[in-house]
């Protein structure tokens, strides 16, 4: 069932201050860092653990750390990503609400270890709370000397900075984000350079997201190892899945990685919402390619998801119950992308904008017979050919959506009209 | 000046403590928003005098983000998720059924400047939808009755 | 197949190629003749894989990639022209066009318009597209596209691609804020800031980078198709920067000019006055006939008339009085061959060294400023900004006096981390980039170097050999008094010392105050002194930047009288004799004028009484004149008092060649035939001496070996010694206590300028510059009028405050008819001073 190594105090409402997180054995890792380990050491720790980004990208972090150049000069930066846009995910919010010293510390002993000593985090503009208790967090870890100058008597100088957005999810692309902090419109970058090598204020910089460095300071306690052996051979570790949609139990839960699918649902989210048949499953957050009931037993790691025909992604796994239309869910989520496209890229920029319009109509009754090539034909002039992610992004849940379900896409194109019309009255 | 004194101490601290001056931009605009409900071009300046960064960089920035309003608003700006976790288990009549309550349609406000409502992407509640934020605010799990009830707290603390 | 450590060996189309480390696969395809198309790419701007047609197959990338932002690698394949990239390619053309108008029939830039070419070339000719197209809609009332966003440029949004070269340009390149993206995604717009608009000196630019017609210019558009026109290479005639420019013309009409190219000079940027400069020969102002005194009125007449009078006149004057009783004065905007003919005439055919270009100079020397001469003969190259690590800018507001030069100095300092130092009276925008721009007060350069040679030397900085014996000689100055003088404090005089004696390589640039000011001879002495102590002249070079087209021409063909041994020498080498008179400067001129030993003057291309300063003087000295004869393109104030006026034709008229700062001699074409009976310099001045029986030439090609000759650099002038002079405090009357500086102002290098439209249109009146502080002290607003009065003159300009200004200084603008600042200065006073009057709307 549930693994609650991050999300071990959550529930408790006086994990916020410091001194309760202290009780609980907090920043004990950030002291045996600074004290007992050098900043290769952690890394290589964190290396060891096989921690995977855990942001939608999977990319080690350890790995992503030593990519930092040792001879240039520039200074470094920890930028933690708290931008968490992306529909159906949720989970890093809790972490900062509830368990916002956790992410300080984690991000403190990864800013040690890559040598920084100015971190960011970058918080969504619309998460006002959670910024106000990281901005707390942050405050308090002043006071008590685990921010600032001299850190616990070991000489490690550390600021942080909680930065809030405005409402772009583009700036949780990690180059956008990078510009976001700079002042900058939050427009993608080209890479190469990639951020370890030029990346905020063209310095050395590693973006991670919240949750992969909120378990960092398991890893420097309990070691490398005692995270590797939890998970699969190479999805090591738990992972933090935001389970919405047609369940009864929506929440976010802890799970190793491995765990069925079918545990999340049925067994943690209590199964379809008032008993109506599972008809799809967006496994990872909006932009992961949809899974079909049959592929509910699926584990949920990097790999097994892969082999799926999907992602682990963020962990955001949104089920979808058959009243819904498919066309209905593709047109709200183009509309998303069409309107979180920075503008920079022609594909992106123009092509979710084309996609929008003939997803629309065909969900408003006036398709046109070729409409569903069209698309796919759109979809193949988007993917891969973007500055940033967010075009693959945009296609990917309709290009599945269309291979899983075309009958349907067909059908309301011929009908004029949705196979099952989606009404969904809250209560 | 429309920012207060307040608005530009805060916006002085929280410049300093960036590298670049510039990095000032979003936290500035964003204290003026809280303060001001919306942005314009008058604060863009006065955002562009106090953080020392040319206009048209506070301007163009600004225009990027889509989470402040920039043009004036109602007193409480609700803004209902429409994406997909929430569209599943009702925002769609979740946004009719305020439209109803509030006698006005989405991207209207009332005649006594009291409500805007709108609908936007995403908010990162999907566990608890449907859900919308009253200016910085999270209301989650909503049903008619929680509605009725945070509509009539907020008419009242008015 | 190796690579060395420098090259980068690859193969594209089958074609191998090898390229330095670090180019792109673009450039690496372009550099063998493969053509690979881009929207948003620009040779001088950064990558941003904006636009992706300039994708590229390349082996083992799982995605096609943009060749512009790609590097090559070692034995790289790659292929521009595969299934796939065209497929790639279509693609992006297609999503660019599902929302362009494809009002090609309407729109200006139809028949150079990249989208349009690439179009044809690589598009469908269906849509797949079948919706409305998106229309960006100014406001509810107005259905048309076109909005102004500056005096001359009209945008228009749904043509527009979003490459943002414009954006990128104007903001990394020329360093401006008046233009940027808003909005995001499909419907991101290009617009200014709220109520401001795109007027800066490079606006013009921006619509010439512009791939489709989303920016146009007022200049050009709807008044010629472009495919009606043919090009002629020509060069700027304003400022001595010496930009590359092509005109665009049918028949007589010259329609536009645009950039050309040159790396060397001004990698492809133009100002606005280049670009719209072409409209001045184009005014209907223009002098068709010559024009013979009578009466009181000048009256047309032909040119064998007046040729004959002045014939007449000139040869009467030198059988019984003598050549030497002649003056003339030549402007530094005429080509090289004019200013050449102009000093044989007079140095040849009437004996006479009366002959000078420097109108616009306070008190010309009366004899040759040979330490000046020196150091403005150095050689100094605008590209080479860029490998200075140090810019050390002194006396000049570069962005109002070499625009081109101020890009090349923001490109070293914001690409390869130059930094700049200036010394300057009054802030300027480009100091907005130095570390530290001491704005000193006004008339203590002089003071201040010297200061800065005592702290070289007393903080040990210098190598300099002699460096104690300059220290005795220059002993009664001291930090201390210079920064008593200067205003600036000891500790940054010692900071800049350590600075320049640190720099590896350094570029000296003086501008036009230094040029103009009355002590240049002294301040030469200072910055060669300078130089000696810190090594300037073995690690960089030294700009005395020349301020016309063609200044320093004229300063090389020796068109003024006292001339160092060298020159004198040149010219007896190429002419045989060379009058053994000691000739006389303009200066001299007009007071042999007014005191009746000179007779005549010879005036061409210069508008004296606007220029010239003690405007009183000046007409006094020329009224008094028996025979004045002046050749321009338009009726001036000058011209107005002359016996005989011809009409002269403009550099778009003819073929001849300007010097640039640098002293590189560069051709321009003609583009049209002279207008009316005008006729180049050169023509003019050979028919009068054909007159006098003494033909300067058949075929003009003939004088050019001599031009040659004289215009080649000067060796082994790298004797230099150190020389003290001591700073003298200049008198003031207390009546006057405001100093004033005149310059040009930004869209107007000359008083010709007047006469474009589209220069106007950014600015068409003279104003007052004053400080925020003196506006309060006053009580005055933007706007309000105040008079300007000194010693010799007063005139009464609006008042603009601007933060550029310090307390204690105004600033006023040269080139404006209406209001001659000219009068308010005086010959002899290096620093002019003014009282102010409000005379309306505090």
């Amino acid at each position: 069932m549930e693994k609650k190594i991050l999300t071990k105090y959550i529930d408790d409402p006086n994990q916020v201050n410091i001194d309760t997180y202290l009780s609980h054995g907090g920043y004990k890792a950030l002291e045996k860092a600074l004290k007992e380990m050098k900043p290769p050491e952690v890394i290589e720790e964190v290396k060891k653990s096989g921690v995977r980004g855990r942001g939608g990208a999977g990319f080690p972090a350890g790995v992503k750390w030593g990519f930092i150049p040792k001879d240039n000069p520039k200074p470094r930066y920890l930028v933690c990503n708290g931008d968490e846009s992306e529909p159906g995910t949720c989970k890093d919010r809790v972490l900062m609400e509830s368990d916002p010293h956790g992410v300080v510390e984690g991000m403190a002993i990864s800013s040690y270890a890559i040598g920084s000593h100015l971190a960011f985090i970058y918080i969504r503009g619309e998460f006002a709370y959670p910024a106000r208790m990281m901005e707390k967090a942050v405050e308090e870890a002043y006071e008590k000397g685990y921010l600032g100058k001299n850190i616990l008597g070991t000489g490690y100088d550390l600021d942080m900075i909680v930065h809030t957005g405005g409402g772009a999810y583009i700036c949780g692309e990690e180059s956008s984000q990078l510009n976001s902090i700079e002042g900058e419109r939050g427009m993608s970058r080209m890479r190469p350079p990639f951020p370890a090598v030029a990346g905020l204020y063209a310095c050395p910089t590693i973006v991670n997201n919240v949750e992969t460095l909120a378990a960092v300071p398991f890893i420097i306690n309990n070691g490398g190892d005692w995270y590797a052996s939890m998970g699969t051979e190479k999805s090591n570790g738990t992972k933090l899945f935001s389970l919405s949609g047609h369940v009864k139990n929506p929440g976010n839960y802890e799970l190793e990685l491995g765990t069925p699918l079918s545990v999340l649902i049925n067994d943690l989210g209590g199964g379809m919402l008032d008993g109506h048949k599972l008809k799809a499953i967006i496994p990872g957050g909006s932009s992961t390619p949809m899974l079909l009931p049959d592929q509910i037993d699926v584990k949920l790691d990097y790999e097994s998801l892969a082999e799926a025909g999907s992602m682990l992604g963020s962990g955001a796994v949104i089920v979808i119950d058959e009243r819904t239309c498919m066309i209905w869910v593709a047109e709200r989520l183009i509309h998303f992308y069409r309107h979180e496209s920075c503008g920079k890229c022609t594909p992106c920029r123009d092509g979710t904008g084309w996609l929008e319009q003939l997803i629309s109509r065909i969900e408003r009754g006036e398709g046109k017979p070729g409409d569903i090539e069209k698309i796919e034909s759109l979809c193949g002039n988007i993917m891969g050919r973007t500055v940033c992610p967010l075009g693959d992004a945009a296609v990917m849940p309709i290009e599945s959506s269309i291979k899983l379900f075309r009958d349907e896409w067909e059908y309301h194109i011929q009908n004029k009209k949705c196979m099952v019309k989606s009404e969904f009255a809250f209560k | 000046m429309i920012l207060n004194e307040k608005s530009v101490a805060e916006i002085k601290k929280k410049m300093v403590r960036y590298p670049r001056r510039k990095s000032a931009i979003l936290p500035a605009i964003t204290v003026a928003y809280r303060q001001v409900g919306h942005l314009n071009g008058e604060l863009y300046r006065e955002v562009s005098q106090i953080i020392e960064i040319p206009v048209i960089d506070i301007a163009t920035a600004a225009s990027f983000y889509t989470m402040f309003p920039k043009e004036p608003v109602g007193k409480y700006l609700i803004q209902v998720c429409h994406n997909i976790s929430c569209a599943l288990l009702g925002a769609d009549s979740l946004i009719g059924y305020l439209e109803e309550k509030l006698g006005i349609k989405k991207g209207e406000t009332t005649e006594d400047d009291m409500f805007t409502l709108i609908s936007v992407e995403c908010l990162g509640g999907c566990t608890a939808a449907p859900m919308m934020q009253i200016n910085d605010e999270f209301y989650e799990n909503l049903t008619r009755e929680k509605v009725d009830k945070i509509l009539e707290d907020l008419r009242n603390k008015a | 197949m190796s690579d060395d450590n420098n090259n980068i060996n690859l193969t594209i189309d089958g074609q191998q190629v090898s390229v330095p480390r670090g180019t792109t696969v673009l450039e690496a395809a372009r550099s063998i003749g493969i053509e690979i198309p881009t929207f948003c790419w620009h040779p001088k701007l950064k990558p941003a894989g904006a636009c992706r047609i300039c994708y590229v197959e390349i082996e083992k990338a799982r995605t096609l990639m943009v060749s512009c932002a790609t590097e090559v690698g070692p034995d790289m394949v790659v292929q521009t022209a595969s299934e796939k990239v065209l497929q790639g390619r279509k693609a992006v053309l297609e999503f660019i066009l599902m929302n362009h108008p494809l009002d090609c029939p309407t729109c200006d830039k139809g028949g150079e318009c990249d989208l349009q070419n690439l179009t044809f070339k690589h598009g469908v000719d269906d849509s797949r597209f079948d919706f409305k197209k998106y229309r960006h809609i100014r406001d509810k009332n107005s259905t048309f596209d076109d909005l102004r966003i500056g005096p001359e440029i009209i945008r228009n949004q749904n043509r527009c691609i979003l490459c943002y070269k414009c954006v990128r340009a104007n903001k990394d390149i020329f360093g401006e804020q008046d233009l940027g993206a808003y909005q995001r995604g499909n419907i991101t717009e290009i617009n200014t800031p709220p109520g401001e608009q795109v007027d800066s000196l490079y606006s013009g630019n921006l619509v010439e980078i512009c791939p489709v017609g989303a920016l146009t210019n007022t200049d050009w558009r709807y008044k010629i198709r472009v495919w009606n026109t043919q090009t002629v290479d020509s060069v700027c005639s304003y400022c001595a920067d010496g930009c590359n420019l092509t005109l665009w013309k049918n028949k007589q009409k010259v329609y536009r000019a645009t950039s050309r190219r040159n790396d060397n000079i001004d990698e492809g940027w133009i100002c606005d006055v280049g670009r719209y400069g072409y409209q001045v020969p184009m005014t209907e102002d223009r002098l068709t006939t010559p024009l013979i005194k009578k009466g009181d009125a000048q009256v047309p007449a032909t040119w064998e008339e007046a040729l004959g009078l002045i014939s007449e006149k000139f040869k009467k004057i030198k059988d019984e009085r003598g050549g030497v009783c002649i003056g003339g004065l030549i402007s530094p905007n005429l080509d090289s061959l004019s200013l050449h003919t102009f000093s044989k005439f007079f140095r040849k055919i009437l004996n006479s060294n009366n002959v000078d270009f420097r109108a616009g100079y306070k008190m010309l020397p009366e004899k040759s400023d040979d330490l000046y001469s020196k150091l403005t003969s150095l050689p100094f190259k605008i590209a080479d900004i860029e490998k200075s690590d140090l810019i050390f800018v002194l006396d000049s507001d570069l962005t109002k006096e070499h625009p081109i030069v101020n890009l090349r100095v923001r490109k070293a300092i914001t690409q390869k981390n130059a930094s700049l130092f200036a010394l300057n009276p009054i802030a300027t925008q480009t100091g907005g980039l130095a570390t530290d721009e001491m704005v000193y007060n006004i008339g203590a350069l002089h003071a201040l170097l010297n200061g800065l040679c005592v702290s070289l030397i007393d903080q040990n900085l210098t190598q300099y050999e002699n460096a104690s014996d300059l220290k005795n000689r220059l002993s009664p100055n001291t930090i201390e008094k210079a920064s008593n003088i200067s205003g600036i404090e000891v500790a940054r005089i010692n900071s800049l010392a350590k600075v320049i004696a640190e720099a590896k390589n350094i570029s000296l640039i003086a501008g036009e105050l230094l040029t103009s000011a009355i002590n240049r001879e002294e301040l030469a002495g200072a910055i060669i002194n300078l130089c000696l102590l810190a090594g300037i002249f073995d690690k960089g070079q030294v700009g005395v930047l020349s301020q016309a087209a063609n200044s320093k021409g004229a300063e090389k063909l020796a068109v003024m009288p006292h001339l160092s041994e060298r020159s004198i020498l040149k010219l007896k080498q190429i002419w045989d004799n060379y009058p053994d008179n000691d000739g006389l400067a303009l200066d001299q001129m007009i007071r042999s004028s007014i005191k009746e030993e000179l007779d005549s003057m010879f005036i061409i291309g210069s508008n004296l009484m606007l220029e010239y300063p003690d405007g009183a003087v000046v007409k006094e000295g020329l009224e008094k004149l028996d025979f004045l004869v002046v050749a321009d393109i338009c009726e001036t104030e000058t011209t107005q008092l002359a016996d005989v006026v011809l009409p002269l034709s403009t550099w778009v008229e003819y073929e001849s060649s300007f010097v640039n700062l640098e002293g590189v001699e560069q051709k321009f074409n003609a583009a049209i035939k002279p207008i009316g009976f005008s006729l180049p310099a050169y023509q003019i001045i050979n028919k009068i001496s054909q007159g006098l029986k003494t033909p300067l030439f058949e075929m003009i090609d003939e004088l050019i070996p001599e031009i040659k000759t004289l215009l080649q650099p000067d060796e082994n002038q790298n004797s230099f010694e150190t020389c003290a002079i001591e700073y003298i405090e200049e008198k003031q009357n207390p009546e006057f206590e405001i100093p004033l500086l005149v310059s040009n102002e930004l869209h107007h290098f000359g008083y010709y300028t007047e006469k474009s439209n589209s220069l106007s249109s950014f600015c068409s009146e003279a104003f007052l510059e004053i400080s925020p502080g003196l506006a309060e002290k006053l009580d005055v607003k933007e706007g309000s009028i105040v008079r300007v009065e000194s010693e010799i003159g007063k005139i009464n300009l609006p008042v603009k405050i601007s933060e550029y200004i310090d307390n204690d200084v105004v600033r006023a603008y040269r080139n404006f008819s209406a209001s001659p600042v000219n009068i308010l200065q005086m010959r002899k006073r290096n620093v002019d001073r003014v009282k102010l009057t409000v005379v309306e709307g505090t």
